[in-house]
């Protein structure tokens, strides 16, 4: 600009807001009360007498914590989390209201785009999910989508293991149980090139479910207290169900859901101070009281219990791009649709379960691939306004408004590569669209997935990493006892 | 008599406790007989209550009340019915196996089953198969329901079983499996006597478990 001037606030997204502060200072205020009056169960002696020591409350396993530890924990922890791609460029930043999206994990079937039917899912499938998962655009981070039905031993190793092979992306994981969590992170520092190297640089982030937001399960706590330590990132959920854990009404389940939140961030931050974890806050989950299916997408999910994260300035885990339907259907693709945009305007960080399908059972390739269309028109749509003198353009308007003839302005052609362009949509007249074949936005997808599985995968790690890995792996399966369903 | 039963059924369908109680005992004072009241207005009221949440016109907390309304009741008539009319459905116990620790379908089909008339006694969860088969000593059920959701987990649903087979008690009960990964097959092919894909079906199947 050429004449200085103040309190101009142009270069502004688009803005929403699911709470105001009063009633995130509500919330907040309950779940201290909850806290400190209540108490959570934990089930793991590590973390009771770790919190004994820091001054709370405790009989036997059952464990109040003061407000004070809570706000100095809330203190404590960083505000952001940065994850790194595999050649250690920094890739995503998880904080503020920035959002990323990565797939889900552990679907036991996948709707097979070949043959449009749902089947088992099998190790396969898990590679060729990450590779299609790779070649999008808007995947930020990977998750490795299925369970293999045909060698469940192990399955959360095999599926590392998958990832670390075929993409450099982000990487957001599951163990099922405390074996195998410490080897699945000694794979990571293999690839890494040693444990500080991780540290300094994390490249993937453990995703730990406690049972709810009361009662902390052995395991959950134990993953939690081994990652702080190695001030490793993980997200901590305690999911409480309405009206299942806690209560039905919206206020009292978001003050449960945050309050369990909390409890795990203090455990975090006693073990090690500045430790990085990502919580879904006052995200409570749903069973439809009917049919008593967990529905992945609701408009009740009340998303926005999420600005409990931004108020606490810490990173915000949720979900988008998933549907409970059985077929790609219309309904597929409204839910996807319609919980992409609302976890995206609610900030969350890390949205994950994008392909996910029939409550979380169930996973499409080609959803995956659509909802990279969707994410890439959302991003184009919360981009917010330029407004300065080149885009304003008002000597370019005077000079050509009076013509009519923008077209053939300089200006125009300066920018006409700046509009967003679809990959997979379809934007042709209808002469040109018979001719390219008059095909579906889904049989596009299913294009997209053959020409990505039908080129040679690439190798991401060198070889030596690989096989090092591969005998991580393969320890792990002997460990097991190499159990199998087909036994 | 018709509309004291009517009365008591519609009581029971609104998961009024107090009503169904005092209504029971209003029945018994009028000179209704007790396995009259049971069948006719408890059981039957249930029966439709059962119907109207498979058609979706009822939600699982009504569904639970009703059930309450109708223990209610029962526990009235218990002391004064004959042994065989208490017997009615049967005795369950149900878990989630070891390693698991989810439980919503469990407590659901826990429930149903009580709904449904059965004494169902829920063990808990993370269930070492010993906890089975220590339950099923001091218990004595008809039915052991085990649930799991995680593949890893089914393979303790096995384990169990053979528990069970080693302390010698498979062939005292009848065993029921499900949870999101299990299917029928793989209930046979773990020698489980039935497989209920949701908590409304289990109460049939252990019905035809209990024929
Ligand atoms: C005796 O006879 C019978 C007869 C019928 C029976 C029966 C017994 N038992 C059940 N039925 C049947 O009747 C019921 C009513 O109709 C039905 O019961 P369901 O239990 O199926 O249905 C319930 C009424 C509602 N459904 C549910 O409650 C389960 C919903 C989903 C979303 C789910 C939830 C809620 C949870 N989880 Co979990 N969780 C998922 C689930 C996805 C899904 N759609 O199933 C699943 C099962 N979880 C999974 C995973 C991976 C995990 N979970 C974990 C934890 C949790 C929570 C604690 C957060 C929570 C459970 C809370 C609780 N108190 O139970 C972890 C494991 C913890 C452990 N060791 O158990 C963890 C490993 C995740 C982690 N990051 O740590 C996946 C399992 C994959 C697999 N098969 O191995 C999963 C399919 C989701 C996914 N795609 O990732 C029928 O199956």
């Amino acid at each position: 600009m050429e004449h200085p001037q103040t309190n101009v606030n142009a270069q502004i997204t688009p803005h929403y807001r699911g709470m105001t502060d009063d009633q995130c200072r509500l919330i907040h205020r309950a779940s201290l009360e909850i806290l400190e009056r209540t108490g959570v169960l934990l089930y793991y002696q590590p973390a009771v007498d770790l919190l004994k020591k820091a001054g709370c409350y405790v009989e036997e396993n059952r464990v109040r914590i003061p407000a004070h530890l809570v706000e100095w924990a809330l203190r404590a922890a960083p505000s952001h989390i940065r994850l790194y791609d595999r050649s250690g460029k920094p890739a995503l930043q998880l904080g503020d209201r920035i959002s990323n999206f990565g797939t889900g994990s552990d679907c036991l079937h996948i709707l097979d785009h070949r043959t449009n039917e749902r089947r088992d899912a099998l190790c396969q499938d898990i590679v060729d999910g990450i590779r299609v998962a790779d070649a999008m655009p808007h995947i930020d981070f990977i998750m490795s989508m299925f369970l293999p039905s045909d060698a469940p031993d192990a399955a959360d190793v095999r599926q590392m293991e998958g990832m670390l092979n075929y993409s450099a992306k982000p990487i957001c994981f599951v163990t099922y149980e405390w074996e195998g969590t410490a080897e699945i992170i000694d794979m990571l520092e293999v690839v890494a090139g040693g444990a500080e190297q991780l540290q300094a640089r994390p490249t993937a982030i453990l995703y730990i479910n406690p049972t709810s937001g009361f009662r902390h399960n052995e395991e959950a706590l134990r993953k939690l207290m081994y990652v702080a330590e190695k001030h490793l990132p993980c997200v901590y959920w305690p999911e409480v169900g309405r009206g299942l854990t806690c209560p039905i009404t919206f206020a009292g389940a978001m003050a449960c859901s945050n309050a369990g939140h909390l409890a795990g961030l203090v455990i975090a931050q006693l073990v090690n101070e500045g430790a990085p974890v990502a919580l879904c806050t006052a995200v409570p989950f749903s069973l439809d009281m009917k049919t008593m299916v967990v529905p992945y997408v609701d408009p009740d999910c009340k998303a926005f219990g999420l600005e409990m994260s931004h108020y606490y300035n810490l990173p915000a885990f949720n979900w988008g791009g998933m549907s409970d339907s059985k077929l790609l259907d219309e309904q597929a693709i409204m839910e996807a649709t319609l919980s992409l945009f609302v976890a995206t305007i609610n900030g969350g960080n890390l949205i994950h379960d994008v392909g996910y399908m029939e409550s979380g059972l169930m996973g499409s390739l080609e959803l995956v691939v659509i909802c990279d269309e969707i994410i890439s028109w959302l991003k184009a749509s919360m981009q917010g306004l330029e407004i300065n003198e080149e885009t304003l353009a008002l000597d370019v308007i005077h000079e050509h408004a009076l013509s009519g003839d923008f077209l053939g302005a300089e200006h125009t052609l300066r920018h006409v590569r700046e509009d967003w362009q679809p990959r997979l949509i379809d934007r042709h007249n209808y002469e040109q669209w018979m001719a390219g074949g008059g095909t579906s936005m889904r049989e596009r997808a299913r294009a997209k997935i053959d020409e990505i599985l039908g080129a040679e995968p690439r190798h991401i790690l060198p070889p030596d990493i690989e096989k090092r890995i591969r005998t991580i792996t393969e320890r792990v399966i002997a460990a097991s006892g190499g159990i199998s369903l087909k036994d | 008599m018709a509309d004291m039963v009517q009365r008591i059924a519609k009581k029971l369908y609104q998961g009024d406790i107090e009503a169904v109680g005092e209504l029971v005992q209003d029945a018994l004072d009028a000179g209704m007989a007790p396995g009259e009241v049971l069948k006719d207005a408890l059981l039957a009221g249930m029966d439709e209550v059962g119907r109207d949440f498979k058609e979706g016109v009822l939600f699982v907390p009504e569904v639970l009340f009703a059930a309450r309304a109708m223990h209610a009741g029962m526990d009235l008539l218990r002391p004064l019915l004959a042994d065989s009319e208490i017997a009615s459905s049967g005795k369950c116990v149900l878990g989630t196996v070891k390693g698991d620790l989810h439980d919503i379908g469990k407590n659901l089909v826990t429930m149903m089953l009580e709904g449904g008339g059965f004494e169902a006694i829920d063990l808990g969860i993370d269930l070492e198969p010993g906890t089975f088969v220590d339950a099923v000593r001091e218990h004595k059920p008809d039915v052991v329901g085990m649930s799991a959701l995680l593949t890893t987990t089914m393979l303790q649903m096995k384990a169990t079983i053979e528990a069970l087979e080693e302390a010698g008690l498979r062939d005292s009960v009848k065993i029921m499996i499900g949870g999101a990964p299990v299917t029928a097959a793989f209930a046979v092919q773990i020698g489980a006597d039935a497989y209920a894909p949701d908590a409304a079906t289990a109460v049939e199947m252990a019905r035809e478990l209990m024929a």
